[in-house]
Protein backbone atom coordinates (compact mmCIF):
# COMPACT_ATOMS: atom_id res chain seq x y z
CA UNK A 1 0.00 0.00 0.00
CA UNK A 2 2.93 2.29 0.88
CA UNK A 3 4.74 1.50 -2.48
CA UNK A 4 1.78 2.33 -4.21
CA UNK A 5 0.80 5.76 -2.47
CA UNK A 6 5.15 6.49 -3.22
CA UNK A 7 4.56 5.64 -6.81
CA UNK A 8 1.11 7.75 -7.63
CA UNK A 9 2.94 10.23 -5.65
CA UNK A 10 6.04 10.26 -7.51
CA UNK A 11 4.26 10.13 -10.70
CA UNK A 12 2.55 13.44 -9.75
CA UNK A 13 5.68 14.79 -8.91
CA UNK A 14 7.23 14.03 -12.52
CA UNK A 15 3.89 15.17 -14.00
CA UNK A 16 3.97 18.53 -12.29
CA UNK A 17 8.21 18.97 -13.34
CA UNK A 18 6.77 17.89 -17.05
CA UNK A 19 3.96 20.31 -17.05
CA UNK A 20 6.66 23.26 -15.28
CA UNK A 21 8.19 24.59 -18.50
CA UNK A 22 4.93 24.33 -21.23
CA UNK A 23 3.33 26.45 -18.60
CA UNK A 24 6.22 28.98 -18.34
CA UNK A 25 6.29 28.83 -21.61
CA UNK A 26 2.59 29.67 -22.52
CA UNK A 27 3.18 32.74 -19.16
CA UNK A 28 6.08 34.46 -21.86
CA UNK A 29 4.42 36.82 -23.71
CA UNK A 30 4.71 36.92 -27.35
CA UNK A 31 5.54 40.99 -27.39
CA UNK A 32 7.08 43.09 -24.55
CA UNK A 33 4.76 46.01 -25.35
CA UNK A 34 1.47 47.78 -27.01
CA UNK A 35 0.59 50.76 -27.39
CA UNK A 36 -3.22 51.58 -28.29
CA UNK A 37 -3.96 54.92 -29.20
CA UNK A 38 -7.09 56.70 -29.54
CA UNK A 39 -8.85 55.72 -32.50
CA UNK A 40 -9.61 58.65 -35.10
CA UNK A 41 -13.31 58.96 -36.24
CA UNK A 42 -14.15 59.04 -39.75
CA UNK A 43 -16.67 61.89 -40.84
CA UNK A 44 -20.03 61.07 -40.34
CA UNK A 45 -19.24 59.20 -37.49
CA UNK A 46 -22.17 60.05 -34.97
CA UNK A 47 -20.81 59.07 -31.43
CA UNK A 48 -20.37 61.31 -28.45
CA UNK A 49 -16.94 62.02 -27.38
CA UNK A 50 -16.85 60.22 -24.27
CA UNK A 51 -17.51 56.62 -26.76
CA UNK A 52 -13.85 57.24 -27.63
CA UNK A 53 -12.30 56.99 -23.93
CA UNK A 54 -14.41 54.34 -22.95
CA UNK A 55 -12.94 52.09 -26.40
CA UNK A 56 -9.67 53.17 -25.38
CA UNK A 57 -9.51 52.24 -21.12
CA UNK A 58 -11.77 49.04 -22.09
CA UNK A 59 -9.41 48.07 -25.11
CA UNK A 60 -6.56 48.38 -22.68
CA UNK A 61 -8.10 45.94 -20.43
CA UNK A 62 -8.63 43.50 -23.19
CA UNK A 63 -5.46 43.88 -24.53
CA UNK A 64 -3.74 42.73 -21.12
CA UNK A 65 -6.45 39.82 -20.86
CA UNK A 66 -4.93 38.17 -24.04
CA UNK A 67 -1.52 37.45 -22.30
CA UNK A 68 0.53 38.31 -25.82
CA UNK A 69 1.97 41.26 -24.41
CA UNK A 70 4.37 42.27 -21.95
CA UNK A 71 3.01 45.33 -20.96
CA UNK A 72 0.10 47.82 -22.08
CA UNK A 73 1.79 51.07 -21.80
CA UNK A 74 -0.29 54.69 -22.02
CA UNK A 75 -0.84 56.54 -25.78
CA UNK A 76 2.59 58.39 -26.14
CA UNK A 77 4.48 56.38 -22.94
CA UNK A 78 8.82 55.50 -24.63
CA UNK A 79 9.60 52.13 -24.85
CA UNK A 80 13.20 50.93 -24.06
CA UNK A 81 15.58 51.15 -27.36
CA UNK A 82 15.72 47.25 -27.08
CA UNK A 83 12.43 45.95 -26.51
CA UNK A 84 11.06 48.24 -29.85
CA UNK A 85 11.31 45.83 -32.42
CA UNK A 86 9.34 43.00 -30.35
CA UNK A 87 6.91 46.24 -29.27
CA UNK A 88 3.70 47.22 -31.40
CA UNK A 89 1.31 50.68 -31.44
CA UNK A 90 -2.15 49.67 -32.34
CA UNK A 91 -3.64 52.44 -34.47
CA UNK A 92 -7.33 52.88 -35.91
CA UNK A 93 -10.25 54.33 -37.30
CA UNK A 94 -13.54 54.59 -36.64
CA UNK A 95 -15.33 54.32 -40.22
CA UNK A 96 -18.86 53.72 -40.54
CA UNK A 97 -21.49 53.91 -37.21
CA UNK A 98 -25.14 52.70 -38.36
CA UNK A 99 -27.69 54.05 -35.27
CA UNK A 100 -29.55 50.70 -36.35
CA UNK A 101 -33.36 50.51 -35.81
CA UNK A 102 -35.51 48.90 -32.79
CA UNK A 103 -39.10 48.58 -34.20
CA UNK A 104 -36.98 47.05 -37.42
CA UNK A 105 -35.23 44.79 -34.93
CA UNK A 106 -37.86 43.45 -33.30
CA UNK A 107 -40.74 43.48 -36.03
CA UNK A 108 -38.45 42.14 -38.80
CA UNK A 109 -35.85 40.44 -36.49
CA UNK A 110 -33.26 38.12 -37.84
CA UNK A 111 -30.74 40.60 -37.20
CA UNK A 112 -32.19 43.60 -39.42
CA UNK A 113 -32.09 47.29 -37.15
CA UNK A 114 -29.49 46.15 -35.27
CA UNK A 115 -26.15 49.02 -34.80
CA UNK A 116 -23.08 48.39 -36.55
CA UNK A 117 -19.72 50.10 -36.13
CA UNK A 118 -16.78 49.14 -38.87
CA UNK A 119 -13.32 49.84 -37.24
CA UNK A 120 -10.25 49.70 -39.16
CA UNK A 121 -7.30 48.82 -37.06
CA UNK A 122 -3.63 48.82 -37.83
CA UNK A 123 -1.31 47.12 -35.87
CA UNK A 124 2.46 48.78 -36.50
CA UNK A 125 5.92 47.38 -35.17
CA UNK A 126 7.48 50.21 -32.84
CA UNK A 127 10.91 49.90 -34.28
CA UNK A 128 10.32 50.80 -38.05
CA UNK A 129 6.57 51.66 -37.80
CA UNK A 130 6.17 48.84 -40.27
CA UNK A 131 2.60 48.19 -40.66
CA UNK A 132 2.34 44.04 -39.58
CA UNK A 133 -1.32 43.27 -40.06
CA UNK A 134 -4.37 45.24 -41.31
CA UNK A 135 -7.78 44.73 -39.50
CA UNK A 136 -11.23 45.29 -40.69
CA UNK A 137 -13.73 44.68 -37.38
CA UNK A 138 -17.70 44.80 -38.03
CA UNK A 139 -19.42 45.53 -34.87
CA UNK A 140 -22.69 44.38 -34.46
CA UNK A 141 -25.08 45.33 -31.43
CA UNK A 142 -28.84 45.37 -30.10
CA UNK A 143 -30.24 48.73 -31.18
CA UNK A 144 -31.39 48.98 -27.44
CA UNK A 145 -27.89 48.83 -26.23
CA UNK A 146 -25.95 51.99 -25.26
CA UNK A 147 -22.68 53.31 -26.40
CA UNK A 148 -20.81 52.04 -23.42
CA UNK A 149 -22.14 48.43 -24.21
CA UNK A 150 -20.99 48.93 -27.70
CA UNK A 151 -17.54 50.46 -26.93
CA UNK A 152 -16.99 46.97 -24.13
CA UNK A 153 -17.96 44.63 -27.23
CA UNK A 154 -15.82 46.75 -29.74
CA UNK A 155 -13.05 46.50 -27.23
CA UNK A 156 -13.79 42.74 -26.96
CA UNK A 157 -13.44 41.82 -30.66
CA UNK A 158 -10.72 44.02 -31.24
CA UNK A 159 -8.28 42.30 -28.55
CA UNK A 160 -9.65 38.96 -30.24
CA UNK A 161 -8.59 39.79 -33.76
CA UNK A 162 -5.79 41.05 -33.10
CA UNK A 163 -4.37 38.29 -30.99
CA UNK A 164 -5.47 35.81 -33.83
CA UNK A 165 -4.09 37.41 -36.28
CA UNK A 166 -0.47 37.89 -34.03
CA UNK A 167 -0.59 34.36 -32.96
CA UNK A 168 1.43 33.30 -36.00
CA UNK A 169 3.58 36.31 -36.93
CA UNK A 170 7.05 36.07 -35.88
CA UNK A 171 7.76 38.89 -33.52
CA UNK B 1 -92.67 80.15 -12.52
CA UNK B 2 -90.18 81.40 -10.88
CA UNK B 3 -86.19 80.55 -10.49
CA UNK B 4 -86.11 77.64 -8.49
CA UNK B 5 -82.78 77.14 -6.61
CA UNK B 6 -80.97 74.31 -6.20
CA UNK B 7 -81.13 73.19 -2.80
CA UNK B 8 -77.57 73.28 -0.95
CA UNK B 9 -76.19 70.01 0.53
CA UNK B 10 -76.16 70.77 4.56
CA UNK B 11 -73.37 69.22 6.28
CA UNK B 12 -73.63 67.72 9.95
CA UNK B 13 -71.32 69.62 12.69
CA UNK B 14 -69.56 66.27 12.63
CA UNK B 15 -68.78 66.46 9.03
CA UNK B 16 -67.34 69.86 9.05
CA UNK B 17 -64.99 68.70 11.38
CA UNK B 18 -63.93 65.72 9.65
CA UNK B 19 -62.96 67.81 6.81
CA UNK B 20 -61.11 70.56 8.84
CA UNK B 21 -59.42 67.81 10.17
CA UNK B 22 -58.40 66.36 6.78
CA UNK B 23 -57.51 69.55 5.49
CA UNK B 24 -55.12 70.21 8.26
CA UNK B 25 -53.38 67.20 8.40
CA UNK B 26 -52.46 68.04 4.44
CA UNK B 27 -51.25 71.35 5.63
CA UNK B 28 -49.19 69.75 8.31
CA UNK B 29 -47.88 67.42 5.74
CA UNK B 30 -47.12 69.75 2.84
CA UNK B 31 -45.25 71.98 5.08
CA UNK B 32 -43.03 68.98 6.49
CA UNK B 33 -42.43 68.74 2.48
CA UNK B 34 -41.29 71.99 2.13
CA UNK B 35 -39.50 72.25 4.96
CA UNK B 36 -37.59 68.69 3.88
CA UNK B 37 -36.71 70.27 0.26
CA UNK B 38 -35.48 73.09 1.73
CA UNK B 39 -33.22 72.05 4.08
CA UNK B 40 -31.57 69.52 1.70
CA UNK B 41 -31.69 72.48 -1.32
CA UNK B 42 -30.12 75.20 1.12
CA UNK B 43 -27.33 73.00 2.12
CA UNK B 44 -24.19 72.38 0.49
CA UNK B 45 -23.14 68.73 1.66
CA UNK B 46 -20.60 69.11 4.17
CA UNK B 47 -17.19 67.25 4.60
CA UNK B 48 -17.06 64.54 7.25
CA UNK B 49 -15.05 61.89 7.75
CA UNK B 50 -17.60 59.38 6.53
CA UNK B 51 -17.61 60.98 3.13
CA UNK B 52 -14.31 61.66 2.06
CA UNK B 53 -12.22 59.49 0.23
CA UNK B 54 -8.07 59.68 0.32
CA UNK B 55 -6.19 59.54 -3.34
CA UNK B 56 -2.78 58.32 -3.32
CA UNK B 57 -0.29 56.83 -5.57
CA UNK B 58 -0.57 53.26 -4.17
CA UNK B 59 3.02 52.54 -5.15
CA UNK B 60 5.37 55.07 -6.86
CA UNK B 61 5.34 55.01 -11.02
CA UNK B 62 9.15 54.27 -12.28
CA UNK B 63 9.80 57.23 -14.29
CA UNK B 64 11.56 56.73 -17.65
CA UNK B 65 15.72 56.42 -18.00
CA UNK B 66 16.91 59.53 -19.58
CA UNK B 67 20.45 59.44 -21.40
CA UNK B 68 21.95 61.70 -19.34
CA UNK B 69 21.47 61.70 -15.39
CA UNK B 70 18.96 64.52 -14.61
CA UNK B 71 17.13 65.76 -11.38
CA UNK B 72 13.69 67.57 -11.41
CA UNK B 73 12.37 69.94 -8.48
CA UNK B 74 8.57 69.96 -8.34
CA UNK B 75 7.85 73.58 -8.94
CA UNK B 76 4.05 75.28 -8.61
CA UNK B 77 1.30 73.27 -8.52
CA UNK B 78 -1.64 75.37 -9.83
CA UNK B 79 -5.39 74.20 -9.94
CA UNK B 80 -6.62 75.71 -13.05
CA UNK B 81 -10.00 73.90 -13.24
CA UNK B 82 -12.18 76.27 -12.25
CA UNK B 83 -14.03 74.42 -9.97
CA UNK B 84 -15.64 76.47 -6.98
CA UNK B 85 -15.59 73.10 -4.80
CA UNK B 86 -12.38 71.52 -5.99
CA UNK B 87 -12.54 69.34 -2.79
CA UNK B 88 -16.41 68.02 -4.07
CA UNK B 89 -16.37 65.04 -6.03
CA UNK B 90 -20.00 64.44 -6.11
CA UNK B 91 -22.90 66.24 -4.27
CA UNK B 92 -25.22 63.04 -5.01
CA UNK B 93 -26.04 61.03 -2.01
CA UNK B 94 -25.12 63.61 0.77
CA UNK B 95 -21.75 64.02 -1.22
CA UNK B 96 -18.20 62.74 -1.42
CA UNK B 97 -15.00 64.98 -0.83
CA UNK B 98 -11.42 64.44 -0.88
CA UNK B 99 -9.18 65.26 1.91
CA UNK B 100 -6.47 67.16 0.20
CA UNK B 101 -6.95 69.37 -2.68
CA UNK B 102 -6.47 67.93 -5.98
CA UNK B 103 -2.86 70.37 -6.36
CA UNK B 104 -1.45 68.84 -2.79
CA UNK B 105 -2.35 65.26 -4.04
CA UNK B 106 -0.67 65.47 -7.33
CA UNK B 107 2.27 67.28 -5.83
CA UNK B 108 2.57 64.53 -3.73
CA UNK B 109 2.01 61.48 -6.42
CA UNK B 110 4.85 63.35 -8.38
CA UNK B 111 7.76 63.91 -5.63
CA UNK B 112 7.12 60.61 -4.15
CA UNK B 113 7.35 58.78 -8.04
CA UNK B 114 10.84 60.90 -8.57
CA UNK B 115 12.16 60.89 -5.07
CA UNK B 116 11.74 56.58 -5.45
CA UNK B 117 13.89 56.99 -8.71
CA UNK B 118 16.17 59.45 -7.00
CA UNK B 119 15.27 62.06 -9.51
CA UNK B 120 13.97 64.91 -7.06
CA UNK B 121 15.69 67.70 -6.52
CA UNK B 122 15.85 69.33 -2.97
CA UNK B 123 15.57 72.79 -4.25
CA UNK B 124 15.13 74.23 -7.34
CA UNK B 125 18.80 75.72 -7.43
CA UNK B 126 20.38 72.78 -7.84
CA UNK B 127 17.80 70.65 -10.39
CA UNK B 128 18.16 70.27 -13.98
CA UNK B 129 14.58 70.92 -14.39
CA UNK B 130 11.77 72.71 -12.85
CA UNK B 131 8.17 71.30 -13.27
CA UNK B 132 5.25 73.49 -13.10
CA UNK B 133 2.16 71.77 -13.25
CA UNK B 134 -1.13 73.30 -14.20
CA UNK B 135 -4.10 71.25 -13.48
CA UNK B 136 -6.66 71.12 -16.02
CA UNK B 137 -9.10 68.30 -14.75
CA UNK B 138 -9.12 66.25 -11.72
CA UNK B 139 -12.74 64.58 -10.92
CA UNK B 140 -15.74 62.56 -12.73
CA UNK B 141 -15.77 63.72 -16.59
CA UNK B 142 -18.86 63.01 -18.32
CA UNK B 143 -19.55 59.61 -18.75
CA UNK B 144 -22.13 56.73 -19.99
CA UNK B 145 -23.47 55.68 -16.75
CA UNK B 146 -20.23 54.48 -14.85
CA UNK B 147 -17.62 57.20 -12.64
CA UNK B 148 -14.88 58.15 -15.57
CA UNK B 149 -11.95 59.53 -13.05
CA UNK B 150 -9.99 61.65 -15.41
CA UNK B 151 -6.86 63.82 -14.31
CA UNK B 152 -5.53 66.40 -17.21
CA UNK B 153 -2.26 67.60 -16.64
CA UNK B 154 -0.01 70.59 -18.46
CA UNK B 155 3.09 70.83 -17.32
CA UNK B 156 6.08 73.22 -18.20
CA UNK B 157 9.51 71.54 -18.45
CA UNK B 158 11.71 75.11 -17.22
CA UNK B 159 15.73 74.32 -18.06
CA UNK B 160 16.91 76.97 -15.33
CA UNK B 161 19.87 77.17 -17.14
CA UNK B 162 19.15 77.88 -20.56
CA UNK B 163 16.04 79.42 -19.71
CA UNK B 164 14.24 77.28 -22.74
CA UNK B 165 10.40 76.52 -20.96
CA UNK B 166 8.45 74.02 -22.56
CA UNK B 167 4.69 73.03 -22.38
CA UNK B 168 3.71 69.16 -22.27
CA UNK B 169 0.68 68.01 -21.38
CA UNK B 170 -0.67 64.30 -19.28
CA UNK B 171 -3.60 62.35 -19.04
CA UNK B 172 -4.92 59.63 -16.86
CA UNK B 173 -8.74 58.01 -17.15
CA UNK B 174 -10.48 55.06 -15.59
CA UNK B 175 -13.98 53.81 -15.15
CA UNK B 176 -15.41 52.12 -12.26
CA UNK B 177 -19.15 51.03 -11.54
CA UNK B 178 -21.68 52.42 -9.82
CA UNK B 179 -22.69 51.16 -6.56
CA UNK B 180 -25.87 50.72 -4.45
CA UNK B 181 -24.45 51.21 -1.28
CA UNK B 182 -22.51 54.61 -0.76
CA UNK B 183 -19.71 53.06 1.56
CA UNK B 184 -19.08 50.72 -1.68
CA UNK B 185 -19.24 53.63 -3.95
CA UNK B 186 -16.86 55.32 -1.86
CA UNK B 187 -14.27 52.91 -2.57
CA UNK B 188 -14.92 52.53 -6.71
CA UNK B 189 -14.50 56.25 -6.54
CA UNK B 190 -11.38 55.76 -4.47
CA UNK B 191 -9.92 53.19 -6.68
CA UNK B 192 -11.09 54.88 -9.98
CA UNK B 193 -9.57 58.40 -8.63
CA UNK B 194 -5.94 55.96 -7.54
CA UNK B 195 -5.98 54.66 -11.00
CA UNK B 196 -6.51 57.79 -12.70
CA UNK B 197 -4.08 59.90 -11.21
CA UNK B 198 -1.11 56.52 -11.30
CA UNK B 199 -2.38 57.03 -15.24
CA UNK B 200 -1.29 60.40 -15.55
CA UNK B 201 1.66 60.53 -13.43
CA UNK B 202 2.78 57.40 -15.50
CA UNK B 203 1.66 59.10 -18.85
CA UNK B 204 3.82 62.56 -17.77
CA UNK B 205 6.86 60.34 -16.49
CA UNK B 206 7.24 57.71 -19.15
CA UNK B 207 5.75 59.81 -21.96
CA UNK B 208 7.82 60.49 -25.20
CA UNK B 209 7.25 64.57 -24.69
CA UNK B 210 9.27 64.59 -21.20
CA UNK B 211 11.85 62.60 -23.21
CA UNK B 212 11.93 65.04 -26.17
CA UNK B 213 11.85 68.04 -23.83
CA UNK B 214 14.47 66.81 -21.91
CA UNK B 215 16.13 65.84 -24.67
CA UNK B 216 15.66 69.16 -26.65
CA UNK B 217 17.30 71.55 -23.21
CA UNK B 218 20.13 69.27 -23.67
CA UNK B 219 20.68 70.04 -27.47
CA UNK B 220 20.73 73.32 -26.82
CA UNK B 221 22.80 73.19 -23.74
CA UNK B 222 25.58 71.55 -25.72
CA UNK B 223 28.22 73.83 -27.30
CA UNK B 224 28.56 73.96 -30.97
Amino acid sequence: MRNLAAISLAALAGIWLAAAPLAAKDSNPKFKTVEAKHFDRAEGVELTPEFSDYLYAELRTRLEKTKMFGQVIGEGEVVEEADAPASVVLTGTLTEYKKGNVVESKVIGFGTGKRSLKVQVNVLRRSDQKNIKSLNIHVKALPNWNEKILAVEAARQIANEVKDSLEHEGS
Amino acid sequence: MGFQFPSLRTLSARGIHGVAGIFTMLLVFALAACLAANSAWAGDPKPTPDNTIHISLATAVAPQKFPRPVKFFVGDVVDRAGNAQPMLITSARGGIFVDRLPADTVREALESSLKAADLLSPDAASADFILNVYLFHFGLAPSLGDFFGKVELAVVVKDPKGGKSQQISASGTSISHVAKLKRNEMKNLEADFNGALADAIRNLLRGQALHDAVASAAAAQAPA
